[in-house]
């Protein structure tokens, strides 16, 4: 009994500690919780996302620091310049006085990320090189790049309307 | 059972031990720093990118083959950002906490506007291309040569002493077009002033989104307002593209056609070499025949990549940003030792290196306590024959980032 007592002193409790430090849920915990909303939801390929970009929308972020929006990439799926098991950056914003942050997929992300175009030289999109990610749900973080704190969402892509 | 729990547990602590034993000898066995480039391998600026960070990685392997910085081996990390600013922030997040990260390159303006932040925060340094503002207000973030603004001034020089020597009497009219976006226009943010110092008539500047295919328009536009001269600006090939349609328009028989240091370089001489005929170049790095005749470079360049068919004068511009890193963490190294070694040591050892010398790829490191400028210098080419071939010596751009109110 009394070795139990000895382990649970010197090991389990320091262990728990240690661990609770390290923890970031944890710590994201001890603020107010983050939230992502992604605007519009649910979307499917096309120009027009160029033109009227997906939006992010967020709040609970420590005020004034910068947050990058991230798709996490299914395994098996290729990105072209993306590792595998690399999440992606998609936008990028800084949060206001109260820990709000908006912002717009730029054109330069669309293209690359869910068009994945190639480039001409001229710095001219080739859609000719396209390979469209294809549709799904597709899980979005929002990470405070001082506080750590993450909120999570979710983006569906669905396929393009069949023309008539 | 008490004893049998005893010797269980002696056994699981004699394990762990060992682990963490073996884990922090074999970490003491290789002593390592890491350089971050945010690049473009396959955006719209990988043609320029992928030869320069060939010739940084290159140059690294050559130092870590021969033991590394005084038995420090560098690890080169390469992220594709594809140009994306969204991308680079968020590759900079994933590896900002590398334990002795100690340099990030910023391929673009934009990559390094947002990183900057970040960079400060984490008291690091990162290299970016040439934005003024850069020297205006000194922070962590130091530019590889010249700013855009003090290369401008260098070519308005040129054309000013040009002009004197084809015996011309008043002053040159000077058109300026360039992408509109602040890489275009930050050379007008101090080069604007240094016209009016110099009494050159610098016409309204004409700006056009990147991805133009032709530009006829604003070429058209300069021409018609009285342009001797046109400064194209873009990342090559773009302004070997503006060249091109100057030159189908016959433009280039009356006007002279100048470029800053991201102009026509091997792969838009490839390309379109009798429309670039007689354009003139300022860099800050080596060109053409002259970086062909370096022999450091193009020793490397044969040792890891063969002939000498897809050379490109930027691999040097890469190897000299080597340079600079290996002067640097020697530096650094001797400041404080591997143990203690921060980035933040690796920040006061580049204003430490002043006076590097970059066997000539470029001028000596500028880089100071006052200086975020890499280099001084610069060198100007004209296309001849097919070929870029130096006109000038080295001389020092102006400082026309000091004329601008930031």
């Amino acid at each position: 009994m009394k070795i139990i007592k000895i382990i649970f002193l010197f090991f389990i409790i320091p262990a728990m500690v240690l661990g609770a430090l390290a923890c970031q849920t944890l710590q994201s915990l001890t603020g107010p919780k983050a939230t992502l909303e992604i605007a519009p939801a649910e979307i499917f390929l096309s120009p027009a996302l160029i033109r009227k970009p997906v939006t992010f929308k967020g709040s609970g972020f420590q005020p004034k620091e910068m947050i990058t929006v991230e798709m996490v990439l299914p395994s098996g799926l290729k990105m072209k310049g993306v590792k595998e098991g690399e999440d992606v950056g998609i936008a990028v914003g800084t949060s206001d006085e109260n820990g709000n942050f908006t912002a717009a997929m730029q054109p330069t992300a669309t293209l690359n990320w869910f068009f994945q175009v190639g480039w001409l030289p001229v710095v001219k999109p080739n859609f000719k090189e396209a390979r469209p990610i294809p549709p799904g749900v597709y899980k979005i973080n929002a990470t405070g790049l001082d506080s750590d704190r993450v909120a999570t969402s979710t983006l569906k892509i669905i396929p393009p309307p069949k023309k008539k | 059972m008490r004893k049998k729990c005893l010797i269980f547990l002696s056994i699981v602590l004699t394990i762990c031990l060992g682990v963490i034993t073996f884990s922090a000898s074999s970490f003491a066995k290789e002593k390592s720093v890491s350089y971050l480039s945010l690049a473009d391998y396959t955006g719209p600026i990988a043609g320029l990118n992928v030869p320069a960070d060939m010739g940084l990685e290159d140059y690294i392997k050559e130092i870590n083959a021969k033991g590394g910085v005084d038995g420090v081996k560098i690890k080169f990390i390469g992220i594709d950002t594809r140009y994306d600013v969204a991308r680079a922030v968020s590759a900079y997040k994933r590896y900002r906490r590398t334990k002795r990260l100690l340099v990030a390159n910023s391929i673009s303006t934009g990559i390094g506007k947002a990183v900057a932040r970040l960079i400060e925060k984490d008291r690091r340094l990162q290299i970016v291309p040439g934005d003024g503002e850069f020297q205006a207000h000194l922070q962590r973030t130091f530019i590889w040569g010249p700013a855009y603004q003090d290369a401008f001034a260098a070519s308005l020089d040129w054309i000013m002493a040009d002009w004197k020597a084809k015996g011309k009497s008043g002053v040159p009219v000077v058109g300026f077009v360039n992408w509109d976006n602040p890489y275009g226009r930050e050379h007008l943010r101090g080069g604007k002033e240094y016209a009016e110092k110099l009494g050159i008539k610098l016409l309204p500047p004409e700006f056009f989104p990147p991805g133009t295919l032709k530009h006829d328009v604003y070429l058209t536009r300069l021409a018609k307002a009285g342009a001797n001269y046109i400064h194209a600006g873009g990342v090559d090939p773009t302004p070997t593209n503006v060249i091109r349609d100057a030159y189908a328009l016959g433009l280039t028989k009356k006007i002279q056609m100048t470029c800053g240091y991201w102009g026509p370089t091997a792969l838009g001489i490839g390309v379109h070499a009798k429309a670039l005929e007689g354009a003139v170049i300022t860099s800050f790095y080596q060109r053409g025949e002259d970086s062909k005749k370096n022999k450091i470079v193009t020793d490397l360049w044969k040792k890891y990549r063969g002939s000498m068919n897809k050379f490109n004068e930027v691999y040097g511009m890469g190897m000299s940003w080597g340079m600079t890193y290996v002067a640097g963490l020697k530096s650094a190294l001797k400041a404080v030792g591997y143990d203690k070694l921060k980035p933040d040591d690796m920040y006061n050892a580049y204003q430490n290196i002043t006076g590097l010398d970059k066997h000539g790829i470029q001028g000596v490191c500028a880089y100071s306590p006052t200086s975020r400028r890499g280099s001084l210098e610069v060198k100007t080419y004209r296309v001849k024959n097919g070929k870029i071939i130096p006109i000038t010596g080295w001389r020092n751009a102006p400082d026309a980032v000091s004329l601008h109110k930031f």
